[in-house]
């Protein structure tokens, strides 16, 4: 047995040198780019979804030559499984020894923030495709993001749930990490706003599975509407434990749902849920593209995060393109500097600009899902504290 | 506290969630009863099972929802069972036994070694996500007076009640069970009246890695299948034991309800906040340590010389 594990061991060390010394011989000409996201877990799929989206505009890219037709991308994946903490080392590990330029991700809110305030101090750029809480593009110059912010969600949800939908008395049911309870206070403040109230907001803990004791407290108020601001694994059980209980009310959320899992773990239950997320995008001809390429690829079709993602990281290689063509190296400052300075960028979601504080300009759109396939109802932001459908 | 339908409704969900506990329960306070021992491998057994169970159960149920997916459900338990019983055995023969003449910290630090292990190979051999036990049936609820009860609590509490009045049985009344119930008392003395001692040991660690198995398939139905699920629940179980006094089946039981009521009124009447339920437990854990540290239906125990 001691044997045997000593020659695994050699095998081991040896496949492992010459993965390295592979590695060596491309890396005459090579940048490194990070990225960082739940990839295990239950949260596994957001990860796999939007690193993928990454993954393929590097792949094209590299294709083509790389930046500059000569410079190849790698992009460094680091597994924060939606934990703040686990994202912090991955940023550690990205930032100083594999000495990346940029970061696209974090995934989640919350890791955004902590890994947020790290970029900001060490002078990386990052672009998080899908944290969405209002706060987060405020830590400072260095954050972007090719998401809406959840301050435009919270308030176009608040006024459509009360306008549109005719919905007065609201119930919550959130859970207690930065992206539910950003979206709870944004959504409740103008849901109050527009004239309606929050009877009832319970909590629940991340990782939970039970809600059946909040749910029931929640029959018990009997609100018109139960808003769920969640991510899909928490979404999935609350879904399935409100059937179990006979709680038969409208149920409606945020852009968490537009992850597709949602249909595999909830089935049926997510029939009739209302939630307000990203735009649709139009049905350009580079969007066709890119959903057949990346189903082609990866052998499942993307959602809108891996959507934004492709964009994100697009954008950011013709900034280090720009850069390095001036100046003939990866400045992080300087590709900071000529990703701010995007305009009008012609993206496969559609013409992407930045707002001064890094803020993506967007709108919202509301979906119907009927049966497991959400069925798109229109496109609204909010102008001086109006509900207002635009067309795009 | 609205009406007084709600009030039935957690207590519904209370007993349901109590008797898992209580399933859970019996397990750690049986192998005490024996080796005054604490199994904390035992969450991760009810894991091990559980996975066992939702792939013989996905294996064999075929497409359509009907009366033969209600059969592959109970031999899909089985299967877990079974599989758990065996796995429950040899942890007890490679990792226990040999320490039975230890100090008692080792077959606990042993024990604690074994739970990190089943839990780390799960995860990697099986992935973190969490799985879906499909409905063996239609889980509509029906209503009565305000209270929605599902088929799956009804299934969950039917075999809750089966498995303990057949383990009360058992232990009062076969021949088994009195061998166990005289080596639980004074293992060297029972095995000079002719008990195996090894045997009794290995069979108590049988049913109860079976009987958490069980708990784990039916809790697979509510809150799915994942790596970790044996841990805190498996905690609980422990808390359970304890208050209802471990090495005391009756107890086990007792403790295990209480429990589930507990969490779910505490949060839902003395208005407990619900990010605080999970210490509800280790606080009622405490106050009976401290108040009776024999637990409810404990004997205190005299020193033996």
């Amino acid at each position: 047995m001691k044997k045997i594990l000593v020659v695994l061991m050699i095998v081991a060390v040896m496949s492992g040198i010459t993965l390295f010394a592979n590695g060596q011989d491309e890396a005459v000409s090579e940048v490194k780019v990070g990225f960082i996201g739940p990839m295990t877990g239950d949260y596994g799929n957001y990860g796999d979804l939007i690193s993928k989206g990454v993954l393929l505009a590097m792949d094209e890219k590299n294709a083509a030559g790389g930046i500059a037709g000569k410079v190849n991308i790698e992009l460094v994946i680091e597994d924060s499984e939606g934990d703040p903490q686990k994202g912090l080392a991955g940023i550690e590990k990205l930032s100083s020894s594999d000495k990346i330029v940029a970061l696209t991700g974090p995934v989640f809110t919350g890791v955004s923030f902590a890994v947020g305030e790290r970029v900001q101090v060490e002078g990386i750029m990052m672009v998080t495709p899908s944290g969405t809480h209002k706060d987060i593009t405020n830590i400072g110059d260095y954050v972007f993001r090719t998401v809406a912010s959840d301050g435009l969600q919270g308030e176009v949800s608040g006024r459509y749930f009360h306008e549109v939908l005719g919905i007065d008395e609201l119930g919550v049911l959130y859970v207690k990490n930065d992206y539910s309870q950003g979206l709870f206070e944004g959504t409740s403040e103008s849901f109050e706003a527009a004239g309606g109230t929050v009877t009832i907001a319970e909590t629940a803990q991340a990782g939970d599975k039970d809600f059946k004791t909040q749910l029931t407290k929640i029959k018990a108020a009997g609100p018109d509407a139960v808003y769920i601001p969640n991510y899909t694994a928490e979404m999935a059980q609350i879904l399935e434990q409100a059937s179990q209980l006979g709680l038969d009310i409208p149920f409606i959320s945020g852009d968490g749902f537009s992850n597709p899992e949602i249909y595999q773990l909830a089935g049926d239950y997510t029939d009739g849920v209302i939630y307000v997320g990203p735009t649709q995008v139009s049905e350009t001809d580079d969007y066709k593209d890119f959903v057949a390429a990346y189903t082609e690829k990866w052998g499942f079709a993307p959602d809108s995060f891996a959507t934004n993602a492709y964009d994100a990281a697009n954008i950011l290689f013709a900034a280090m393109e720009k850069v390095y063509n001036e100046t003939g190296k990866f400045d992080r400052t300087d590709i900071r500097d000529a990703f701010a300075a995007t305009k009008d960028y012609s993206g496969v979601t559609g013409t992407i600009n930045f707002a001064e504080n890094g803020d993506l300009v967007a709108y919202q759109g509301v979906y119907k899902v009927n049966g497991t396939t959400p069925e798109y109802i229109g496109t609204y932001t909010v102008v001086d504290g109006e509900l207002v459908e635009v067309t795009l | 506290m609205g009406s007084i339908s709600e009030f039935f409704q957690h207590l519904m969900n209370g007993l349901t969630l109590g008797g898992i506990y209580a399933l859970i329960a019996l397990g750690y306070t049986m192998v005490y009863g024996i080796l005054k021992f604490i199994n904390f491998a035992h969450g991760d057994i009810l894991m091990v099972g559980s996975y066992i169970g939702l792939f013989t159960f996905n294996a064999i149920r075929g497409q359509q929802m009907g009366i033969w997916t209600i059969v592959a459900f109970f031999i899909a338990m089985i299967a877990g069972m079974l599989f758990s019983a065996v796995l429950g055995v040899l942890i007890e023969r490679i990792a226990y036994k040999p320490l039975r003449r230890a100090t008692r910290l080792a077959p606990l630090l042993s024990a604690i070694g074994v739970s990190f292990i089943l839990s780390n190979t799960a995860a990697w051999a099986w992935g973190t996500k969490s799985r879906k036990l499909d409905y063996p049936f239609d889980n509509t609820p029906f209503t009565i007076g305000g209270v929605a009860i599902t088929p799956h609590q009804i299934l969950i509490l039917v075999v809750v009640i089966i498995m303990m009045v057949s383990l009360k049985l058992f232990v009062d009344r076969s021949r088994i069970g009195k061998a166990m119930r005289a080596t639980s008392l004074d293992q060297d003395t029972a095995k000079l009246m002719g008990i195996k001692a090894d045997q009794i040991i290995a069979i108590t660690f049988a049913i109860g890695s079976a009987l958490a198995a069980t708990a784990g398939f039916l809790i697979a139905l509510e809150i799915k299948v994942y790596p970790s699920m044996g841990m805190m629940t498996g905690l609980k179980a422990f808390v359970a034991a304890v208050v209802g006094g471990i090495g005391n089946i009756s107890g086990a039981m007792l403790g295990g309800i209480l429990l589930g009521l507990l969490e779910t009124f505490g949060v839902a009447l003395l208005g407990i906040p619900y990010g605080m339920r999970d210490t509800i437990a280790f606080v009622a854990l405490i106050i009976i340590l401290l108040i009776k540290p024999e637990g409810l239906l404990g004997k205190v125990e005299k020193e033996k010389v």
